[in-house]
């Protein structure tokens, strides 16, 4: 390691960097918009309803009548300060399925719950195969003539050439 | 004519296929070489045959024969040119047979790539296995999804022409040859792991073989999606580029797949690790294609309903079973000889990381996969129905996406078998003060938010390494630095982390309107001015178009469309974009002005570095080229894990 490279050693410099980070990222941390009638909070809330006519497309996103219906209605209660749960539960009630966001209750949770349990267990599962075969040691230990082949193979590559091979993977 | 000579040749392609299995397997069993060389002149026999049926077709396009049903469907005398040729893979029978022609054409290239071992049992495996997927889809043609089913005129009769929103963007013309050219490529490497399987080969050999056929593959699969995301977006007029539709997630899914396979091959190659793994995902790979054609083109996704209305859905869905049962049972057979010769001797190692990796994408493919059946799945046990959408997918990718970013960071500084902390402070210094860099100035441009924040910084950080990886290669090998896997690689995910960064900006920071405005108006968005100056239409063979002329900030006027089609009657806006580097104007006419009433609909939606996704998608595709160039190999002699010389290490 060079000498002028000690300061990347230093703790304090990798903990100044994290203060940094944090510091950075709470003061810009934003909300969406809950409240008030802007656009912006009238197509964050079409985003989340299905367009019931069409194919694949969010009321936020579709030019179809009946998305524009949606979207004057979602403004209008938004003018009347609902809130958005409101909103969107006034339109569940009336729709079966339209909301583009799985149930959190229900069978429908299932689509929430088993992704977590499936990315836990298979890290779970890796991380205990990984300490099973590190404590195994070893697979097979080289045998003598092993270690005399290999010799013979390196004796013979540094005689044949001077060009010295390096890879491209590992790092100087 | 176009009929019989389209049929003739699909009958050719398939008896071609079935001739060369029986030929290629009789050589096998009795040992005669001469007989397993013949694989090659069968498989021009079967490329003759597919091109003559797409020769038909696009023949029976050209002169609007309506005698053939599909022609009827799909053709139309009005249909411009170039979207008349295109019209071919607008629908089901027709893009089925633009995939028999890619992969006869790939059949054609493993057989006259591999010419001179073709009498070596892997490669007959090989062959056989990609004879039977011809059988598949030219059997398919020939029975549930015929595109040369006949149909009687009425004279005079002229055809609606492809959906209006198929005939609406140049991209059309490219976009899915691309994605097939990409999906249809990984029946190679697929071919090569069975072949694997079956001869009891399962070393290191077949890998190497097929690694480039992956590659090209991945890289058209790459520029398949992005040029698939450019469309929605240059045509779908609502600012989005990725729906989460089930359509544009069957194209997720293999490139998940894939590019997992494409990181988890090397610790195979170079530790002898994953072998049971990377067989699988390759089969995966293989069989996700076949799945997302089943949930795409069988009407399966849109309703369950729709399941017995065709054949071709039950047919798709007993192919992809028939994959996996084989893949697993040839799996499950060689089990013993797929033990792996290495271990991971640390997790904070170059293996450890493509671990990482692979568990990451290996979940990403899960929850686009469960997401994208769900509600088939729901609707089929308990009726009911439900939708699993866009947010559903956005929370569910996002925490994914950013550790991708931040293993991205870290692998690629790490050496193989195990790191230290001192090395890991050593080499991240620059790329993590990069990422700290990219943070701070998104907040000085006025980001919020904490995701996207982290987006930007886990991308400087990944950026960072990235380039500290090409500096260094270009500094000890000059432009040599910049061809070969590893540093064709850092290449491919620089554009990887400008698609992520492009991704978080855009969703993150869109602003948008919906606005009625009579000429001479003005509406405001995020700073930018639109003005309505006049409209005027257009009369076109197939469609009328209303043209809106809009000024944007004052200077250049754009003119977004309102299509009505004569023949099908549908209304299709064409939206006009003003895209820069900075942010993107998107104007899309909701709705026309007419003589009751002159004011004209017009959505506005702004939204930053949409071009940078673009921008990525080209590097990334530049990247893929580079790696397909052969890098500076390590020399097969040294030890796998072995250390780069002394004198190099303080460089």
């Amino acid at each position: 390691m060079n000498k002028r490279h000690t300061q990347r050693q230093k703790w304090w410099w990798w903990s100044l960097m994290g203060v940094i980070l944090v510091v950075l990222l709470v003061s810009a941390a934003g909300t969406s918009p809950t409240e008030g009638n802007s656009d912006d909070r009238l197509f964050a809330i079409a985003a989340q309803i299905k367009c019931v006519q069409c194919v694949g497309e969010s009321v936020a996103g579709s030019a179809a009548p009946i998305a524009i219906q949606f979207r004057s209605e979602i403004a209008s209660q938004m003018n009347q300060g609902r809130t958005n749960d409101e909103i969107l539960n006034f339109f569940a009630d009336r729709y079966e399925g339209v909301l583009l966001t799985p149930p959190s209750t229900g069978v429908g949770s299932l689509v929430w719950v088993i992704p977590v349990i499936a990315i836990a267990g298979a890290a779970l599962l890796l991380a205990e195969s990984l300490r099973v075969r590190r404590s195994r040691g070893p697979v097979q230990q080289p045998s003598p003539e092993d270690e005399a082949l290999v010799e013979v193979a390196l004796e013979a590559r540094h005689s044949e050439t001077s060009v010295t091979s390096t890879d491209t993977t590992d790092d100087p | 004519m176009n009929r019989a000579l389209g049929l003739t040749g699909l009958i050719l392609a398939l008896g071609g296929s079935l001739l060369a299995i029986s030929v290629i397997l009789t050589g096998l069993k009795r040992s005669r070489p001469e007989l397993m060389r013949m694989g090659r002149a069968y498989s021009f026999v079967v490329l003759l045959g597919a091109t003559m049926a797409v020769a038909a077709m696009e023949r029976a396009f050209i002169q609007r024969d309506y005698t053939l049903k599909y022609v009827a469907e799909h053709g139309s005398s009005t249909t411009p040119a170039l979207f008349n040729v295109a019209s071919m893979w607008s629908a089901l029978e027709g893009s089925i047979l633009l995939w028999g022609l890619i992969l006869a054409g790939y059949l054609v290239v493993v057989a006259h790539k591999f010419r001179k071992r073709l009498d070596d049992s892997l490669v007959a495996w090989a062959l056989i296995t990609m004879f039977s997927v011809c059988v598949f889809f030219f059997g398919l043609m020939l029975t549930a999804a015929n595109p040369f089913r006949g149909n009687i005129p009425i004279p005079g009769f002229d055809g609606p022409g492809p959906n209006p929103l198929l005939q609406n963007h140049i991209l059309m013309a490219f976009h899915p040859p691309m994605l097939y050219l990409g999906y249809v490529g990984f029946t190679v490497p697929f071919a090569f792991a069975i072949a694997a399987l079956v001869t009891g080969r399962v070393g290191e050999g077949w890998l190497v073989e097929t690694r480039r056929w992956t590659l090209f593959a991945w890289g058209f699969l790459t520029a398949g999606i992005i040029l698939g995301a450019w469309w929605s977006y240059e045509v779908l007029g609502w600012g989005g580029y990725w729906g989460w539709d089930p359509v544009e997630n069957a194209s997720l899914l293999p490139w998940l797949t894939g590019t997992a396979y494409l990181h988890s091959v090397m610790v195979q190659e170079r530790r002898g690790m994953l072998r049971v793994w990377n067989l699988s995902l390759l089969c995966a790979t293989f069989s996700l294609t076949i799945l997302g054609t089943f949930l795409t083109r069988s009407g399966v996704v849109a309703s369950v309903h729709a399941f017995s209305a065709g054949s071709v859905g039950p047919i798709l869905l007993g192919f992809f079973a028939l994959v996996v049962a084989v893949s697993v049972g040839l799996i499950g057979l060689r089990g013993d000889q797929l033990r792996s010769v290495g271990h991971i001797d640390s997790p904070l190692s170059r293996e450890g990381a493509f671990l990482a990796n692979n568990v990451v994408f290996a979940a990403l493919a899960f929850v686009v996969l469960l997401g994208t059946v769900f509600p088939l799945v729901i609707e089929a046990t308990t009726g009911d129905t439900l939708s699993v959408g866009p947010p559903y997918f956005s929370r569910m990718t996002m925490p994914l996406g950013l550790t991708l970013l931040l293993l991205m960071a870290i692998a690629p500084v790490l050496p193989w078998r195990k790191a230290s902390g001192e090395l890991l402070r050593e080499r991240l210094w620059w790329p993590a003060w990069t990422g700290l860099a990219a943070v701070l100035l998104a907040v000085l441009l006025g980001a919020t938010g904490v995701a996207p924040l982290l987006a930007f910084g886990l991308g400087g950080f990944a950026a960072g390494s990235a380039l500290r990886q090409i500096a260094l290669a270009t500094k000890r090998l000059g432009w040599r630095g910049f061809v070969g896997r590893t540093n064709g690689g850092m290449v491919v995910h620089l554009g990887v982390i400008v698609i992520g960064v492009a991704l978080a900006a855009s969703m993150s920071f869109m602003s948008q309107g919906e606005f009625t405005l009579k000429e001479g108006e003005t509406a405001r968005v995020a700073g930018h001015t639109l003005q309505f100056l006049s409209s005027r239409t257009v009369d076109q063979p197939n469609r009328v178009e209303l043209l809106a002329r809009i000024k944007v900030d004052g200077e250049q006027v754009y003119e977004p469309k309102l299509n009505r089609y004569r023949q099908s009657g549908q209304t299709i806006p064409t939206p006009s974009v003003k895209a820069s580097l900075r942010d993107d104007i998107m104007m899309s006419i909701t709705t026309a002005p007419s003589e009751s009433d002159p004011s004209l609909g017009l959505r506005v939606i702004v939204q930053p570095m949409v071009t940078w996704l673009w921008i990525g998608g080209l590097i990334m595709v530049i990247g893929t080229v580079l790696s397909l160039f052969p890098g500076r190999r390590r020399n097969p002699l040294d030890a796998v894990s072995a250390a780069a010389p002394i004198e190099q290490v303080s460089a």
